[in-house]
Order: structure tokens, then sequence, then C-alpha cells
């Protein structure tokens, strides 16, 4: 413990030796000039458990005191040589004699020489003519004070030896303060933790404390006499870090009476380590449980469209051949026989059948291919803005107002430009069947923390957690929503709501099958104030998309493929 | 019932579908322009291709003995027959990919299944003007 440098230190220990024990029994030094006097005195306490020394004079009893120091000095006040006050007043100002306790002996009955004698620091008065066993018990009466009161010092200093043991090992650093605000004592671990600022606490003014909440905390305590507590505090260091404590201040409880306040100071730094590397584990594993998601998902996809892939490739390859026979015999026909109407209407029927057919077959190529990805840094904004310029004219012939806030913030990341813009248009083109006529079509995007409400069964299937930084795109339009029943089915391949001819049904299944390839999710929901909310979601960087692609080998479904393509 | 005239550019059918290509050599002869002739066998279109002397050869890609790919190597690998254009159909690259009518991918050139007659045309002409 360190005490501060202002307060005088502990007096050092009396001399054990002259403590009042029965094996050393209090020192009474008697002192008068009238030797008649000074044997009443001896006698009446002669004979009791006392060490008695005697002085006929002031500057004999100076003398002896110096010498012997006695517990107790019985001192006649009238004297020839040096009066009795004077005596007590040089005993006083002698820093070696300053203790002993003096009593007055005097035929003076006056109450001013009492209260003068008692000023000069005596510690009682016996007039003359005193009986001797009321001087007896008087000196008894003394040395069992004085007996008590070293005790008392004795027992002081050992409960203070306690404390400072205590204090010393204190993982906490504690700081006390006076009622005036002064530190009154600091341990160990203060010290440290106080850093520079301890030097401050033990020169300046408590107003000029700093940091400037240490101080606010001393001053509220000691000013409003309660608790006060700081949770975390940084308290700048010598190596010009911080270091983070929780600070407790407490009035010391003294009754009614003002007795200071202690502070508690805790160091955080240890705990903060354990809660980051906590909270770093638990982002670890979250993004692996994100990343394991996400790579089961991709499996899961990529042995359904491996199969489906198979199939389609097949299919295609099984029925182009025959719609090519038909179409160019229809078209052969055509030319060779002259129809009548009927027959002419006939034809055109089954041209279009072959159309629809043709779109149906292409729609399941289309589908095949979505595990070719070539991924490249691209801006979301820049496909969400080209492929509105692919249907900006039909949206103006409908009379569909657009409406685009994109985030210029957003960072670039691997997307297959193509796919990503097969993406909006695939969903600009819902919209817009949607509203059929007249509405608004809304596209925002921003990089921001995904909040809970953001995440439909797609982003949470594929393993996005609320507070996690991703690209976000949200396109709403003004249509009649999504009839619940459908809702759970709008992905499904085949699927779909829109006249025959209109669509395959496999544009949003297309759709969701790139997004989940890039790593990302799409949820369609029905808005509260009307309409439909596509809301996508890509991971800015992580997520399977920026692993390195793979070049594989060319896809097995047609040696026609541009040998660029990635497998997926 | 071929009837030879001198002007007549000559096209070469190969794909393993016979009912494929006799649509496709009605509609080209329907023209009146070309002298067609159809092969159902990828291994017979190098020794087709030498008989005929066409100016330009349709290979289907996908044939159960032989890819349409390696024929167009052969050709290419040929001093004799070298010069002549030759044009892929596929019922694997899709209309989006070709857009209407052919698709260059790599240098060469694609014709998707199903090709309506004025689709056609207009590829063989384009190709026999180059």
């Amino acid at each position: 413990m360190s005490d501060a440098p202002d307060r005088p230190a502990p007096a050092p220990t009396a001399a054990p030796a002259a403590a009042p024990d029965s094996a050393n029994p209090p020192c009474v030094l008697l002192v008068d000039d009238i030797p008649a006097n000074l044997r009443v005195l001896y006698e009446s306490l002669n004979g009791r458990d006392y060490r008695l020394l005697v002085a006929n004079g002031g500057a004999q009893a100076l003398d002896i005191a110096e010498r012997s120091r006695p517990d107790l000095i019985l001192l006649d006040i009238m004297m020839p040589d040096m009066d009795g006050f004077e005596v007590c007043r040089r005993l006083k100002e002698n820093a070696d004699t300053a203790d002993i306790a003096v009593v007055f002996l005097s035929a003076l009955d006056d109450a001013a020489d009492k209260i003068h004698g008692l000023e000069l620091g005596a510690v009682d008065y016996v007039t003359k003519p005193f009986h001797p066993d009321e001087v007896a018990a008087r000196v008894e009466t003394h040395c069992k004070i004085l007996r008590l009161e070293r005790e008392l010092g004795q027992r002081n200093r050992q409960l203070e030896l306690v404390r400072d043991r205590i204090l010393h090992s204190m993982v906490e650093g504690v700081v006390g303060l006076d009622v005036e605000g002064r530190v009154s004592f600091f341990n160990p671990a203060a010290e440290r933790m106080l850093g520079q600022a301890a030097a401050r606490l033990l020169t300046h003014e408590i107003a000029n404390w700093e940091p400037a909440p240490l101080r606010d905390t001393a001053i509220t305590v000691l000013a409003e006499r309660r608790e006060v507590s700081v949770d975390e505090l940084a308290l700048p260091q010598a190596d010009g870090s911080t270091l983070p404590v929780e600070l407790r201040a407490a009035p010391i409880a003294d009754a009614d009476y003002p007795a200071g306040a202690v502070l508690v100071l805790r160091d955080l730094s240890e705990r903060r380590r354990v809660e980051a590397k906590l909270h770093r584990t638990s982002s670890e594993l979250s993004r692996s449980h994100r990343e394991l998601r996400a790579a089961q998902m991709q499996l899961v996809q990529a042995a359904k469209l491996e199969s489906v892939g198979r199939l389609a490739a097949g299919v295609a390859h099984e029925v182009k051949n025959p719609l090519a026979i038909v179409q160019l015999g229809l078209d052969f026909l055509e030319q060779v026989i002259s129809f009548d109407e009927i027959s002419t209407q006939v034809l055109a029927d089954m041209q279009q059948a072959l159309s629809r057919a043709d779109t149906v077959v292409r729609g399941l190529l289309d589908f095949s291919r979505e595990r070719e990805l070539d991924l490249r840094p691209y801006a979301v904004n820049k496909a969400i803005r080209n492929s509105l310029q692919l249907v900006r004219h039909e949206l103006t012939q409908r009379n569909i107002a657009v409406r685009t806030e994109l985030d210029v913030d957003i960072p670039d990341r691997p997307f297959d430009a193509d796919k990503l813009q097969q993406v909006f248009l695939n969903l600009f083109m819902n919209a817009m069947h949607a509203m059929e006529r007249d509405g608004t079509l809304s596209i925002r995007s921003d990089y921001a923390p995904v909040t809970a409400a953001d995440l439909g069964p797609h982003a949470r299937d594929a393993g996005f957690l609320p507070g996690e930084h991703v690209i976000r795109i949200a396109i709403e339009d003004t249509g009649p929503g999504i009839a619940p029943a459908d809702l759970g089915r709008l992905f499904d391949p085949y699927f779909t709501t829109k006249r025959q001819g209109e669509g395959t049904g496999l544009g949003l299944s297309v759709t969701r099958n790139i997004v989940t390839l890039h790593g990302g999710s799409i949820d369609l929901e029905n808005r509260p104030d009307g309409g439909a909310r596509a809301l996508l979601l890509f991971p800015p960087q992580n997520a399977p998309a920026d692993t390195a692609p793979q070049q594989a080998e060319s896809v097995a479904i047609g040696h026609a493929h541009p040998p660029s393509a990635t497998q997926w | 019932m071929v009837t030879h005239t001198v002007s007549k550019k000559k096209i070469l059918l190969v794909d393993d579908e016979p009912a494929l290509t006799r649509m496709l050599r009605l509609n080209l002869e329907q023209t009146g322009r070309f002298e067609v002739r159809e092969e159902n066998r990828g291994t017979n279109a190098l020794r087709a291709a030498r008989d005929f002397r066409p100016d330009l050869i349709f290979l289907d890609v996908m044939m159960p003995d032989i890819g349409g790919d390696e024929v167009a190597e052969q050709l290419k690998q040929d001093p004799e027959l070298r010069k002549i254009k030759y044009a892929f159909l596929t019922a694997i690259v899709t209309k989006r990919e070709t857009g209407t009518g052919a698709a260059e991918i790599s240098g060469e050139t694609f014709l998707a299944k199903p090709v309506k007659r004025d689709e056609l045309l207009a590829v063989v002409d384009e190709l026999l003007a180059e």
C-alpha cells in the first residue's frame, strides 16, 4: 500500500518497553520544589505497582523526563526555577516527551489556571491540599487510560497491517478518499490500473482529475454520499493504450459522520478479451454453419440439376428432331399446296403449336444450363440497369412507372453477369405481367446489415443471419400480389399462373437456381400495402461464389458448348 | 429425279435422321436453286463429300456413330475438302444463343433445330455468298 506523500507516515512504533503492563509497571515522575510535598506524594503512591521518580524543580523534571520517559508526570505549578506551565509547554514542544501525560498539582484554585493548564496539554488537575487516596486514584485512572490507549494503538496497527495485506492481495484496485477528496491510500492494483492517472490523482485537486468519468464519479460519491458506478471506463496507460475498467464508488459508511469514499476498480481487459474471443468463435461458427448450409444446398441443387440437366438434354435432343421434321414438313407443304380457308387456319394452328412446343423445350434446356457460372467481379446495379433497359419499351407501353434507389456503395462481387441479368429480367417480366397495365415497378438495392424481417424461408435455408452485411435487392410491384395458396409453389419447376403461351413455368425456378448458385437467396412475399415483393440477398464476398471457380471439364450435354463455361 | 444443272449449288446434308434430311432436302430443292444429297451415316460423310463435291455441308452435331464436330475436323484436314463450307445443325444450342438464323460460336456456324424454312434459306444464302 502506497501512502499518499502528503500524509504523515504512521508514527514509528513506540518503544514497546514503555508499554505499561505487569512486567513493566507504569513510570510516574513526581515534581515539587517542597520536599515535604514530594514525600506525601511518594507515600501515597509507594507500595502500589509503579516505578516512581522524583524531581525537585522544573529544570530537573525536564531532564529526567527526557532521559527516563515516564508515562505520567505529577507536576507542581508554583516552582521557583521554572513554573509547571512552562515545564508542560516545553514537554509538549519536544516530540520525545510530548506524549507524556501531565497532571498539574497546585494550591491555585482558579478556574482560569486550570483551563490554562489543560490548554497546555495536561490531562488532569489536582488541587492542594490533596488527599493521598485521591492522588492515587487519579494516577491509577490515567495510567489505565494510557494503557488502553496504547493497546488501542497496537490493535489499530495490527488492523492496519491486516487491511494492508488484504488490499495488497486484492485483484481489484482500491482507492481511498477522505472527505475533502484527497487520496488517503491506493493499493498496488489500483496503481497499476490507474497508470498515468495515478500521479494526477495525488498531485491535483479532485476537480482536475482525469479522465473525466473518474473525476465525476469521485465528486458525485463524495457530494451525494451514495453508490455510483461506471460500467466501463478507459484509463490511459503509459504505453499509449487504454485499459478498460469497471468503476464502483461507495461512500464510507460511518453513521452520520462523513468519512470519505472508496473507489473500486476492476480490470475488464481479460473479460473483454474472452468476450471478443467468444464473439469471434461464435461468428466463425455461424459463418461455417452458413457455408455448410450453402454447400449442402448447392450439393442438393447440383444433384437435382445434374439429373434434370441430363434428362433435359436428352429430351431436347429427342424432341427437337421430330419438331424440326414437322416444322420443315409444314413449311414445305405450305409451299407446294394451295389451301382453302379452313386448311390455312389448321396450318396456322399447327405452326403455333410447334412454336409452343419449341418454347417448352428451350426452357428445359435453359434450366439444365444453370449449373454453369462464369464468375467475374461485377456490380449488381449494372445488371439491374441492363435488365431494365431490355424491358423499358414494354414498361412504357404498359404505362408502368419505374422507381429505382440504387446504393452506389455496393461492393462488386463475383457474378455471372449474363445469368444475373437473366434473374432481373425474369423478375421484371413477372412484375410487369402481374401488373398488366398501369402501376409502379420499384427497385431498391443496398449494402447493409440484414434484418430478421428480411429473412424469408430461402434466406434462412441459405444460412443468412440477422446483422451480417449483405447485398440486398428488393423488387416491388403494385399488382394483385400472390395468392396465398401459390406462395409455397412459386419456385417449383413448371408451376405457372400465367396464361398458356405466356410462360413456361420455369422462370422463377431458373431464377432461384441462379441466385442459389451465387450463394444468395430469393424470397417472394406480398407487401402489406398490396403488390408483391421479391427480396434477393447476396453475401458480399465469402460464400461459395468467391472460392476460385474451378475450370471444369466441358459439360457433357453438348459438344457445341463454349469451353469457357464453368461447371458447378 | 434430281435434275442436274450446272448453275445449281450443291448441298450435302449429314444427319442420322432420314426424315429430317428429307424435309431439308425437299425445302431446299423446292426453290429450284440447289442440288441436294442426304447422308444418314456420319461415318460416310467424308466419302459422300468426295463423291458429291458439295458447296456446302450441313452436319448434325450429335450422331450415334460419329460427332459432327469430328467430321468437320476431318474435312479441315483433307486437302481436297478443306475449302468446303459447312455448318452445324444442333438440337442443343438454343434459339436464344443463335438468335434468329445462325450463330457463330468459336468461329463455327450453328443452326438450332427446329429450323424454319425461311431461316434455313437465309443461312444457306449467307454461307454461299461468302
